[in-house]
């Protein structure tokens, strides 16, 4: 987390494309998630119940300036916000004895579909929460090296203001915080976390099979990934923006990466197989998923940051390569609208931060280089003593013996 | 075995016959494919972090609930709280909650598999041996309140097999190896509701009487980040499947077979030996159709995983057997066979292959009935002794069909040879030749569409299975279940077949009212066909051909004796 080295606050008036969301178009949208929901309970009295419910919630909705404060806060929001663990089952039972229904309101960050979400599923909300935060880590380990080296700033909106432009990083950001919910959730589920997506008897999200004395339950990351559609679209699917409009096209942009990223767990993950048949011949085999590490995970999606794609959406409201001479983006590719800037000075406009402060790297050529890095601004040397632990005997596990060493490090820093 | 059931059906009676028992095959599909479930079905269980300080082998562990021990969720955590590598106990609780095993899951297998990075300072060694103490418990309380059980307390050692696919620099620290998962543990049944495991990774091994430490263990395994245990079962919807299949198809053998032996006893003579053979098959296949799995729902019965692999392997051998003596006491060349010992060389070679699975199957499922995580593989001698048992069982296998490819290769020379004879023979003479030319093809074809479809659906379940990660779009039909269903419901219906098909005519043969010459050729065929050799005396005695066939004179003579004599 201390890789952001310069951050800024940044209060100022923001110019988002999503900024324009009127209650008139939430309205119609809380119409669309009732039918989203009313498929999600399954059943019928129950689905009365909820959309008089939904009704309700929607005047409520309509009436209540809350929302629109929370506009610029995305979900993401979830990873540093500790009070997203109060929704863990493992270490509160007691709330859910008690049937009591907290916070979900109270977190900053939720579109109205994501609340309700986070009534229904509740244990899910601490694994959104650490695939946040996992999905933060691991998008400023994959840029350290360069510019814009995802620093999160102090605001509700975690990656400040540079996400309103829909640049490239705004692209890999979706993709990575949606992929880290899709592993999140599929981890939980191996530790035994979440009720739902086991081969239980509670009810399941739409879309995945039922349990046939336990044959019929999907894999833990086809759970992952659909809920994580479920839960990180929703916020796109409840806006509903005109067609040719800037923030349709955003939308478009959004929901592409979104599933990029989702995807990018989801293929990414290896098959083991198991071979038990007569005589342990392979007769018999069975297959499960295995997660693949989340790192590289980020590296697959660094690697699509940069071939991403840059689009434009069509008259008939697909995404296209704004350079007709190349083939339309397939799902994996991340697409984005606009140029990013060049990120090197301080922009409260466009919420960029700046390279003065950063470190880089004297001899290399690359985006950590100090050239690139510093804009041809120079930079400052300095020599500094690091201690750190050295010659561990270790187990496998926790280390046994350490050494203290002393190192003289050069340092160099962006002016 | 002169006048079989097949030759002497009507058309009409026979497609009858053959559309039936396709209805039962394509009813043994679309229960596969359409009620089943997936036969079975893998679940990933991420091992929580238990600290024990005391190091106390009695206590349970259990990650959640209640009575949940103390954890820490990183390794890191440990580290920083000065936690040793032996005070940690990796839990977990089989099944996820909130749900139960149930009777029907019949077997449960345990895979593990270790999550370990890359870390300068602590790089795995060169091949790296895993030693793991697991203590398996079970309870049968509702919510698992009660008190564990334990089941079983073993040591084993694994070899751990793992590739690092970056460059080992500071730079690739925190990625991970990728390790094969180590098979863990193999329980013939599945009879509790909740099951627990406990393990450790200790750092000493202590001498049990002096209590010194006499080496270090685990010391060259990286840094271990996770722990999981994938469980794998059959499940239960496929399970009660499958039993009500078999159980459907257990009393319809069974009459075919009664009805099949009791046409043979009314016959004058005693059965032959390929009617014996038919009968074994039925029998065995009777053994192997009996539903005794469901008494599993009523008792513990870990042996039943190694009993239903011996029936299974008794069925392969005896249906091997089958077609080598079905074959063979087709081949029309005179010579006296109609006794097992003719075929000692391909039953042999058979039986030896079978047996070779037979003694690995014992041992290895032998010992798992009191030691789960024991398996041939694991050690060195045990892994050598195994491959010993599999590549002669493969050699017997190769030599096999060797053996059938070369006498159905006899056969269809034959065959030919006395197709083009065909024409120069009396009628009835060419009636019988005609009738084991048919009886044998018609064989032939429906045991080559049995076995290719076999193949078929093996391969095409296979590639299903590989490519199952991409069925994004889950769709509602089960190929596993119905290839096994399917290819069950098959071998099941070529044995009803045989039975029906194969079975003595009661029906006279048209060619035995044609005089005296027919009743000559058809104490000829019957030689020739192998009826026992006390065969009617007294019509061998009216034809002099008879006698020359037992001299044993070479076919074309016979036929042209024959031909002359006439």
């Amino acid at each position: 987390m201390e890789t952001c080295t310069n951050s800024l606050s940044s209060n100022s008036p923001s110019a988002s494309p999503c900024k324009n969301m009127t209650s008139n178009r939430r309205s119609q949208t809380s119409w669309k998630i009732s039918r989203r929901f009313s498929r999600l309970l399954c059943r019928p009295s129950m689905t009365i119940l909820s959309n008089a419910l939904i009704l309700l919630w929607t005047f409520v909705g309509i009436l209540s300036p809350s929302f629109t404060r929370a506009q610029d806060t995305t979900w993401i929001n979830l990873g540093l916000d500790t009070r997203v663990q109060q929704f863990d089952a493992f270490r509160n039972p007691e709330l859910f004895i008690l049937g009591t229904q907290p916070l979900c309101s109270e977190l900053l960050g939720l579109s109205p579909g994501q609340q309700k979400l986070c009534q229904l599923y509740q244990d899910h909300m601490a694994p959104i929460g650490e695939g946040a935060k996992m999905s933060i880590d691991e998008c400023q380990n994959q840029f350290t090296n360069r510019r814009w080296n995802c620093s999160t700033v102090d605001s509700n909106n975690v990656f400040g203001k540079v996400l309103s432009i829909s640049s490239r990083e705004a692209a890999f950001t979706y993709a990575i915080t949606s992929a880290g919910v899709v592993n999140a959730i599929s981890r939980s589920c191996r530790e035994g976390q979440l009720s739902t997506c086991g081969c239980g008897k509670s009810p399941r999200p739409p879309d995945i099979p039922r349990d046939w004395v336990w044959g019929g339950c999907g894999d833990n990351i086809d759970y992952g990934f659909r809920f994580a559609r479920e839960f990180v679209d929703a916020r796109e699917m409840e806006t509903n923006p005109q067609r040719g409009s800037f923030a349709y096209d955003r939308m478009k942009m959004n929901l592409h990466n979104n599933e990029a990223g989702r995807k990018a767990v989801y293929d990414n993950a290896g098959t083991e197989c198991k071979c038990h048949g007569v005589s342990g011949s392979c007769s018999l085999k069975t297959c499960w998923l295995q997660l693949s590490p989340f790192n590289r995970v980020g590296t697959i999606l660094k690697d699509k940051y940069d071939g991403a794609t840059n689009v434009r959406v069509n008259k008939k409201g697909r995404l296209v390569n704004s350079d007709a001479r190349f083939n339309k983006p397939t799902r994996d590719d991340l697409v984005y609208l606009q140029p990013s800037p060049d990120y090197c000075l301080p922009d409260i406009q466009t919420g960029s931060l700046g390279t003065t402060g950063r470190e880089c790297n004297k001899t290399s050529m690359g985006t950590d280089g100090c050239t690139l890095m510093c804009c041809g601004r120079g930079y400052n040397s300095f020599t500094k003593e690091v201690v750190e632990r050295c010659k561990c005997k270790f187990k496998w596990c926790c280390y046994v013996k350490c050494r203290k060493c002393r190192t003289l490090v050069d340092v160099h820093v962006c002016k | 075995m002169a006048g079989v059931v097949i030759e002497n059906l009507s058309t009409k009676k026979l497609m009858g016959i053959v559309v039936l028992l396709l209805l039962i095959q394509i009813a043994c599909f679309l229960v596969g494919g359409l009620i089943a479930p997936s036969p079975t079905s893998a679940h990933t269980h991420l091992a929580t972090k238990c600290i024990d300080p005391a190091i106390s082998l009695q206590k349970a562990f259990v990650p959640h609930g209640p009575n949940a021990c103390s954890k820490v969720s990183t390794f890191a955590e440990a580290t920083e709280k000065n936690i040793e590598a032996d005070w940690i106990v990796f839990s977990i609780m089989m099944p996820h909650r909130p749900n139960r095993m149930d009777r029907s899951f019949q077997y449960m297998l345990g895979v593990l598999s270790l999550d370990i990075v890359y870390k300068e300072d602590n790089e795995m060694g060169d091949e790296p041996e895993l030693t793991i103490l697991v203590e398996m418990m079970y309870n049968n309380d509702d919510n698992a309140q009660g008190e564990w059980k334990k089941m079983y307390s073993i040591n084993e050692t694994r070899k751990l097999n793992c590739e690092f696919f970056h460059q080992k620099s500071p730079e690739a620290e925190g990625y991970s190896y990728d390790c094969e998962p180590i098979p863990l543990f193999e329980l013939g049944t599945v009879h509790h509701k909740y099951y627990l495991l406990n393990i450790r990774l200790p750092v000493w091994e202590v001498d049990p009487d002096t209590q010194e430490v006499v080496r270090e263990l685990n010391t060259n395994l990286g840094a271990v980040q996770e722990l999981s245990v994938v469980e794998i079962h059959q499940n239960g919807g496929f399970t009660l499947v499958w039993l009500t299949l078999k159980t459907a198809l257990f009393p319809l053998v069974i009459l075919a077979m009664i009805w099949f032996w009791k046409r043979i006893v009314q016959l004058a003579r005693p059965p032959v030996l390929l009617e014996r053979t038919i009968l074994a098959l039925a029998i065995t296949i009777s053994i192997l159709n009996l539903p005794l799995e469901w008494l599993t729902f009523f008792h513990d019965m870990p042996y039943m995983l190694l009993l239903s692999d011996i029936r299974q392997g008794a069925c392969y051998a005896m249906l091997f057997s089958f077609w080598i003596i079905f074959v063979g006491e087709h081949m029309m060349d005179q010579q006296e066979r109609n006794r097992l010992r003719v075929y000692w060389r391909q039953v042999g070679s058979m039986t030896l292959g079978c047996m070779c699975l037979f003694v690995f199957d014992v041992v290895e499922r032998g010992v798992q009935l009191t030691n789960p995580f024991y398996s041939l593989w694991n050690t060195e001698t045990g892994r050598r002794l195994a491959m010993i048992f599999v590549v002669l069982a493969g050699i017997c296998a190769f030599l096999y069909t060797i053996f059938l490819i070369f006498m159905v290769y006899g056969v269809f020379k034959n065959i030919s040879m006395k197709r083009a004879a065909l024409p120069h023979m009396v009628a009835a003479r060419r009636l019988h030749y005609e009738g084991l030319i048919y009886r044998f093809r018609f064989f032939m074809i429906f045991t080559l569409i049995c076995a290719v479809m076999t193949a078929i659906f093996f391969i095409f379940s296979q590639i299903n299975e590989g490519n199952w990660k991409w069925g994004e779009d889950k769709h509602n039909i089960q190929y596993s279940s119905a290839f096994f269903t399917g290819v069950y419901g098959m071998w099941n219906v070529y044995v009803l077949a045989v039975l029906m098909l194969y079975a003595p005519s009661h029906k006279n043969k048209p060619t035995l009212q044609n005089g005296d010459t027919s009743e000559g050729s058809q104490v000829e065929f019957e030689m020739s066909t192998n009826v026992s050799s006390t065969a009617p005396s007294t019509s061998a005695a009216l034809n002099p051909s008879g006698a020359a066939s037992q001299a044993g004179t070479s076919e074309v003579y016979q036929l042209l004796g024959k031909v002359a004599n006439d």
